[in-house]
């Protein structure tokens, strides 16, 4: 039994840097075409790897020059200066600087800190006999192995730190979940407006792990795609020849508000969050529950709280990874949740157009999902040639497709198995 | 109509004094202090040495496989052997809750690279000078890291793992690494239990493990006692002498259900969770919550459990030992009790267990249900006398005897975090 009384939490801004765009309206507008944003790594040596493509953002996007970016320089990791840029397009467009109350503004991010570099192992190694013995002494007189080192490798960098700098005192969350973080921080973000404990949450993620240790782990692994054609034909969800995803850069970023809230501002709605699950697979660290289990639970957990039914979903946003596994237990959860009807809805994954942004994925995905909703467009799953009969849902192959659609959900699963759902619609009654 | 309390229905705690909660309790209360020379790498070079470390893990007795192991690492540890511990006493062994039901929050500590998972592939690339020669180990030298290296880094693993081992799906989340995330995980199940997304929830905290990485990180945040680091008891919350805090390893899960769910069960509880709070405003010198915040966070927590100040028996400090942070404590706790300050009871844990961070508050809950049981608060091993501008009783020296029937608790991060909880006894 729910309490009547809920707050209702809607959308008034939103903010993203993928490899597609520098912001939401060109990403949309790149991804309604059915553009690649994935390309051949540059940013470190592939030589000898056996994925060398990726979706990087270009650094000319996340430069800036002024007095305040300068100081936040020495602080800040890549994944924090776009999280930066994306918090700060969706703090413009809900207009935030006009709301006086500071300590009813919260945080609540998906970010897991940066890798270490191999320059940072070499540099320590020389203070290290290999037997377990460091020269301390010399390591922290070198001042090599400074605090700022550390800032970097922490998860709660952004969420100690962006605070500061958009002036917000309100409650504070860092979520560590892998891929389902930026979902998760968004969930998390939209009960804490329901119970009444913000008014207003900035919520979203932040992933920058294209630097060699960040990628080498996933190709030891085998997570990554490792046979494609070219490089923007490397992501491939749902199609017979995927083989791997594709390791992406980017932020995400939304302005949850209480509805009476945002309305009393006259601030524009953009979309209301109507539900929100999570659930784990508990199967295994790498991989996913064969029958879909924990994302079954995590989109009935969605609907639940939203108070609807499958009957209501009228398009499916997709985690949609481009791996083998994935993307058939994905299909297979989506037909136990939505029985007959399962067909009958659109299936699209951005992570075909964008590739996989790990902690950013959930945010940026939820929004390209409102912007869809708004202008009635279903945005494609690119490069889909080559029909799998294990995956035999509606992908809205190819190319974007016009349609009136006024309920959607949006799924993140993450490495480990934990799950996350949100169900989104325009902003009635 | 009276409402369906929250109720602890299990408990599991590892720390440096013992690994089940009924142990680390007794050598508590016993006066000894877990803070020690620390063991495992040689922490010479570092202005602090010592920390309360978790000795003797006996890992075997968890069941982990061999491929688990290798990703797994203290912290891992001390989360799965507190939850079986939780696990076992909430009777999820014997009596079935559907695993969907079932949630798992936690707070998780930083997870530090250990230099050895990377060095053979660091060794493997250096040229005749002893420099690296980076196409050596892009092209070969990066395979003699373990594939599954970098999932041993995601702070996620560890709470993974454990919901595998024991077939938890139902609602979950992992904050991430604040000192008040343990906190934050407690909430969450409060909540989640409440508005009955789940029928029972696990709640944990982990620390960091004390390693090189951990203690620098500590220690240039510059909140390490690094003043006496021979002398005596090196935390010493709330002392006039205080001169900061020192490491502690540990963890705390508590399993949280309805009293209806846990009587249908027909499994016991002695406590009883009525309110949280939290608040975040840093202070200018970065040291932690302001005093404002942490007034806010038990105004909050005490609003929520319906409770005056007076009708608090205890407090179990954030107390870190810190110059800052105690100060600013001791200023929001006369603020809030200022009626009532003659007959408040304050402890903390960090002053025999060090500081825990994401792992802290949860100690703090389970040694609090040990207090409403027992009718016992345990002393504060130090000696000093306490600053001067405090003006409720600090327990410490001898264990204070006192009928414990609700207890606040205070937890902080150096971000500037303040989160409170409270728990009561059932038997009102």
């Amino acid at each position: 039994m729910k309490a009547e009384s809920k707050r209702r939490v809607v959308i008034t801004g939103y903010g993203m840097m993928t490899p597609l765009g520098r912001n939401t309206e060109e990403t949309f507008s790149k991804a309604s075409q059915g553009m690649s944003g994935i390309d051949t790594i540059t940013a470190f040596d592939t030589a000898n790897l056996p994925c060398r493509v990726g979706g990087q953002i270009k650094d000319e996007w996340i430069e800036e020059e002024d007095a305040q970016t300068e100081r936040f320089y020495k602080f800040s990791s890549r994944g924090l200066r776009l999280m930066r840029k994306a918090t700060q397009e969706a703090v413009k467009q809900a207009r935030l600087e006009e709301i006086t109350h500071r300590g009813r503004i919260g945080f609540s991010l998906g970010f897991h800190g940066e890798s270490p570099e191999v320059q940072d192992v070499m540099f320590l190694h020389r203070f290290y006999d290999g037997q377990g013995t460091w020269d301390m002494a010399s390591l922290l007189r070198s001042g090599g192995y400074s605090y700022l080192n550390f800032l970097r490798r922490k998860p709660d960098v952004a969420t100690t730190i962006l605070p500061k700098i958009f002036d917000c005192r309100g409650p504070n969350l860092t979520i560590a979940s892998a891929c389902a973080a930026g979902s998760q921080a968004i969930g998390e973000g939209y009960r804490l407006i329901q119970e009444g404990k913000a008014d207003v949450m900035i919520a979203g993620g932040s992933e920058a792990t294209l630097n060699f240790m960040g990628f080498v782990g996933f190709v030891l692994i085998h997570a990554l795609v490792e046979r494609y054609p070219t490089p923007q034909k490397a992501s491939r969800p749902f199609d017979r020849k995927r083989n791997g995803f594709v390791m992406s850069e980017g932020a995400g970023a939304v302005i949850l508000e209480e509805l009476e809230h945002a309305r009393s501002r006259r601030v524009l709605m953009l979309g209301e969050i109507l539900g929100y699950g999570a659930s784990a697979d508990a199967y295994r660290i790498t991989d996913t529950h064969p029958t879909g289990l924990g994302a079954t639970l995590a989109m009935r957990g969605a609907l639940e709280d939203a108070s609807l039914t499958p009957e209501d979903v009228d398009y499916i946003n997709a985690h949609g990874t481009s791996t083998t596994q994935n993307d058939v237990t994905e299909t297979r959860a989506i037909k136990e949740v939505f029985g007959q009807r399962a067909k009958d809805i659109p299936v699209s994954s951005n992570k075909s157009m964008l590739g996989h942004t790990i902690a950013a994925a959930g945010a940026i995905e939820l929004i390209l999902t409102l912007v869809g909703l708004n202008r009635s467009i279903l945005l494609p799953t690119i490069n889909y040639e080559f029909p799998d009969p294990k995956c035999d849902l509606d992908y809205v192959p190819n190319e974007a497709r016009t349609k009136e659609h006024r309920i959607a959900i949006s799924n993140s699963f993450g490495f480990g198995g934990q799950n996350a759902c949100l169900c989104v619609g325009k902003v009635e009654g | 109509m009276t409402e369906d309390r929250i109720v602890i229905t299990g408990t599991g705690m590892v720390c440096a004094l013992g690994k089940t909660p009924e142990e680390g309790w007794d050598v508590l209360l016993s006066g000894k202090t877990g803070i020690g020379p620390i063991e495992g790498f040689d922490a010479g070079g570092f202005a602090c040495t010592s920390a309360a470390q978790i000795r003797d893990l006996n890992v075997a007795e968890l069941g982990v496989h061999p491929r688990d192991a290798r990703i797994m690492d203290t912290h891992s540890y001390l989360l799965m052997k507190s939850i079986r511990d939780a696990f076992q006493q909430a009777g999820l062994d014997r009596t079935s809750i559907p695993r969907e039901e079932i949630g798992f929050f936690a707070g998780m500590g930083m997870v530090d690279y250990e230099v050895e998972d990377l060095l053979p592939a660091v060794v493997k690339s250096l040229d005749g000078r002893g420099h690296l020669d980076y196409s050596a180990f892009y092209s070969q030298a990066y395979t003699e890291i373990y594939p599954l290296w970098p999932l041993k880094m995601l702070n996620n693993i560890g709470f993974c793992q454990v919901a595998t081992q024991l077939n938890i799906q139902g609602e979950n989340t992992v904050f991430s690494p604040h000192g008040d995330s343990g906190a934050m995980a407690v909430t969450e199940g409060v909540k989640s239990v409440r508005s009955q997304r789940a029928q029972l929830v696990l709640c944990g905290g982990v620390s960091e493990k004390v390693n090189p990485s951990s203690l620098a990180r500590a220690h240039l945040s510059g909140i390490l006692n690094t003043v006496d680091p021979q002398k005596g008891f090196l935390c010493r919350p709330f002392a006039m002498d205080r001169k900061g805090t020192v490491l502690g390893e540990g963890c705390g899960v508590v399993a949280l259900e309805l009293e209806s769910s846990a009587r249908k069960r027909g499994i016991s509880f002695v406590a009883s969770m009525t309110g949280y709070g939290c608040s975040c405003e840093i202070t200018s010198s970065h040291s932690g919550p302001t005093a404002r915040a942490v007034s806010l966070a038990m105004r909050e927590g005490l609003d929520r459990a319906g409770l005056k100040p007076s009708e608090i028996d205890l407090i179990i400090a954030h107390g870190d030992g810190t110059v800052s942070g105690d100060r600013n404590e001791i200023e929001a706790i006369q603020d809030v009790f200022s009626d009532c300050l003659n007959q408040i009871h304050i402890f903390s844990s960090k002053a025999a267990l060090g500081h825990l961070l994401a792992g802290a508050p949860l100690i703090d809950v389970i040694l609090g249900v040990r207090m409403l049981t027992e009718g016992i608060v345990p002393a504060m091993p130090h000696t000093s006398p306490p600053d001067p501008s405090i003006r409720f009783h600090v327990v410490q020296g001898t264990s204070l005897r006192k009928d414990v029937r609700r207890i606040l608790i205070n937890c902080q991060s150096y971000e500037g975090q303040a989160a409170s909880l409270v728990l009561e006894t059932v038997n009102r």
